[in-house]
């Protein structure tokens, strides 16, 4: 029940805030008749009406997690993903990602390992080599 | 007859044999992932879009692959929902109810070989039903003004409400921010920025891949990762065969689920769940006194398994003639075709017929390998389920990056996608459907951009939205699709004794 009332005043003000910035939009000579702000400021005002019915009727809470750490953990090893797979190139970054998320899902330690190495490599064949997509090389000599 | 050369047209395009093999890996990608918990259609197709954008496939050719995936994961939900009494897809709940009793009693083969030819009977008859009423459904919407448009559209978002399992404020707020995602990037008509909040890689608009991957793949595994997977172990059972006189016995059932099936599936907003709980709740009570359904019928079986693949074809006919889609995965392939610069609606069949009768004879071809896949291979999809969770997942995972960062170069939208992720994941967590999103997010350009010209047309007129016939009847649609679930919500209110 808290959760969707939360969840009801973020869109409230999301889209109170969305419905002002869309307002303030101006265009430097005349164009159309509708003009970039009518659309999105209503469609911003409707969200905010949703989230108010949210608000005065809240029906769902948020359901636990059976395992509280994992999502959070997964959310850092993509994070961390993305921010490495340029400067360590597709293979590295994959086989570590793989690994970490291996783990989450309870394989045991030579496992992931395994699971992350044949990932990245499997993949890097299928992209790089047999449909020609290039992918970061990073450190690796390739 | 026009029709028919049109057809043998989609035929020349469909039988190349580039395309067949595309089909052909298409259908075993779409049952693979119809067997897989957690991977659905959308998701698969979501994956599968940003290879064809980066290998070039021509739009024909990307469309072929993209809707066997879809039409092929009808026919795989059922696997597991047989074997382990567990929906591979949403609209398999139904084929649990019969399906897994059968398998209990040692007939799951028979049971997964009716509801393989179900499929087969409900997907043929509907891509029959759908070469014959495109065109003219086609003709009807060619005459729809900018105005019409915007009421048509209005009217499916405005469903979105009506059909959710949940309350109707929910999907209305989630198709409101996937309209508003839709905004995000510098105004076609204007020229204006709007929220891209300073950046300039958003200045372009939100990509619909990263979009659709992080919502449905990276969200899906979020909500894998936090829960203890259970699987036990299919059995295919070893007792008596199918008989012919069992599938005889079935016919009618497949009949009337087909019917059933295709008139949903072409409403827009009602989808594939949708049309397999109203079919075996016909078939269960037309049939009372002489069946034993939720004990092992067979018909229990057929019936929601043709409905459901006969309301998948059906989603598609809204799609192609209208350019409106009437689910989540056909607002994939919507977005798929629009990443290729082609707009579905009253103008394709004229404009692209490779592309739209090529699909359509495609799916001809298709759904006949799907059958012979599926009768004779359905103990090695059944064995998928074998793959562990920690060699499946990661994979995933990485071939959804790995596609995200080779349609766009950019390491930028690999962090959207995962903001993307969360946002799905929180959103699930909280019961608020993600598909709402997508179509808000596919519509609402189109619907900006019909408002913009029929505004242009009126000379700014407001009332010129209600200046014909069609306009008007669609938007009192929508008011009734509206003021529907606040109806149901009140009497809710009125009788809470009787709340469910």
């Amino acid at each position: 029940m808290i959760a969707d009332r939360i969840l009801g005043v973020v869109l409230m003000a999301l889209g109170l805030v969305a419905a002002w910035s869309a307002m303030q939009l101006e265009v430097p000579f005349a164009a159309d008749p509708l003009g970039p702000s009518p659309f999105p400021a209503t469609v911003a005002l409707v969200m905010a009406l949703c989230g108010l019915g949210m608000v005065l009727r809240p029906v769902h809470g948020f359901s636990r997690p059976e395992r509280l750490a994992a999502p959070p953990l997964l959310v850092l090893a993509m994070i961390g993903y993305a921010l490495l797979m340029v400067p360590l190139g597709f293979m590295i970054a994959s086989a570590l990602m793989a690994t970490v998320v291996a783990l989450l899902f309870g394989a045991r330690m030579a496992a992931a390992g395994v699971v992350g190495v044949t990932t990245a490599v499997a993949l890097w064949l299928l992209f790089d080599k047999l449909l020609d997509l290039p992918l970061p090389k990073g450190i690796l000599p390739l | 007859m026009d029709v028919f050369a049109a057809l043998g047209g989609g035929f020349g395009v469909a039988l190349q044999p580039g395309n067949l093999l595309l089909a052909f890996i298409g259908c075993i990608v779409g049952t693979a992932i119809g067997v897989l918990p957690g991977i659905g259609p959308l998701n698969a197709i979501a994956l599968l879009l940003p290879f064809c954008l980066a290998l070039r496939l021509p739009p024909e050719s990307a469309l072929i692959l993209l809707a066997a995936v879809y039409y092929g994961s009808g026919y795989g939900g059922r696997i597991t929902a047989i074997l382990l009494n567990m929906p591979g897809e949403p609209s398999a709940v139904l084929t649990t109810l019969d399906g897994h009793p059968l398998a209990k009693q040692g007939r799951g083969g028979a049971a997964l070989a009716i509801s393989g030819i179900g499929s087969f009977v409900g997907a043929t008859l509907s891509v029959v039903a759908m070469t014959f009423l495109s065109v003219p459904l086609a003709k009807v919407a060619v005459a729809f003004s900018p105005a019409d448009y915007v009421a048509l559209i209005a009217f499916a978002l405005s469903l979105l409400g009506a059909v959710s399992d949940g309350p109707a404020v929910k999907a209305w707020a989630a198709g409101c921010v996937g309209l508003l995602l839709a905004m995000v990037g510098v105004d076609s008509g204007t020229g204006v920025e709007r929220f891209t909040l300073g950046s300039l890689e958003l200045l372009g608009g939100i990509d619909f891949t990263v979009l659709a991957i992080g919502l449905f793949a990276i969200g899906e595994i979020l909500l894998l990762i936090e829960t203890k997977l259970r699987a036990e172990a299919a059995k295919l059972g070893g007792g008596e065969k199918l008989s012919l006189r069992e599938v005889i016995h079935c016919v009618p059932t497949m009949l009337r689920a087909t019917g059933i099936g295709f008139v949903i599936g072409v409403l827009p907003g009602a989808g594939a769940s949708v049309a397999s709980a109203l079919s075996y709740t016909a078939e269960k009570r037309l049939n009372e006194a002489h069946g034993k359904f939720g004990q092992g019928d067979m018909r229990g079986v057929a019936a929601p398994e043709t409905a459901d693949n006969a309301a998948q074809i059906g989603n598609l006919v809204p799609m192609l003639s209208l350019g409106i889609p009437g689910s989540g995965t056909t607002a994939v392939l919507l977005g798929a075709l629009l990443m290729y610069n082609i707009t579905p609606g009253p103008l394709l069949f004229e404009q692209r017929p490779d592309v739209a009768w090529g699909l359509i004879a495609s799916m001809y071809i298709g759904n006949a390998m799907l059958l012979l896949l599926n009768l004779p291979l359905v103990g090695i999809f059944a064995r998928l389920l074998t793959v562990p969770a920690w060699v499946l997942y990661p994979g995933v995972l990485a071939l959804s990056f790995a596609g995200v960062y080779a349609a766009s170069n950019s390491a930028f939208d690999l962090l959207l996608a995962i903001g993307f992720g969360v946002l799905g994941w929180l959103f699930r967590k909280m019961e608020i459907p993600l598909v709402p999103i997508v179509l808000g997010f596919v519509l609402g350009r189109m619907l900006e951009d019909n408002l913009r010209r029929a505004m242009s047309l009126s000379d700014g007129d407001v009332w010129a939205l209600l200046g014909s016939p069609v306009s008007i009847v669609l938007w009192v649609m929508t008011l009734a699709a509206v003021a529907w679930p606040m109806l149901r919500g009140l009497r809710r209110v009125a009788q809470p004794s009787r709340g469910v």
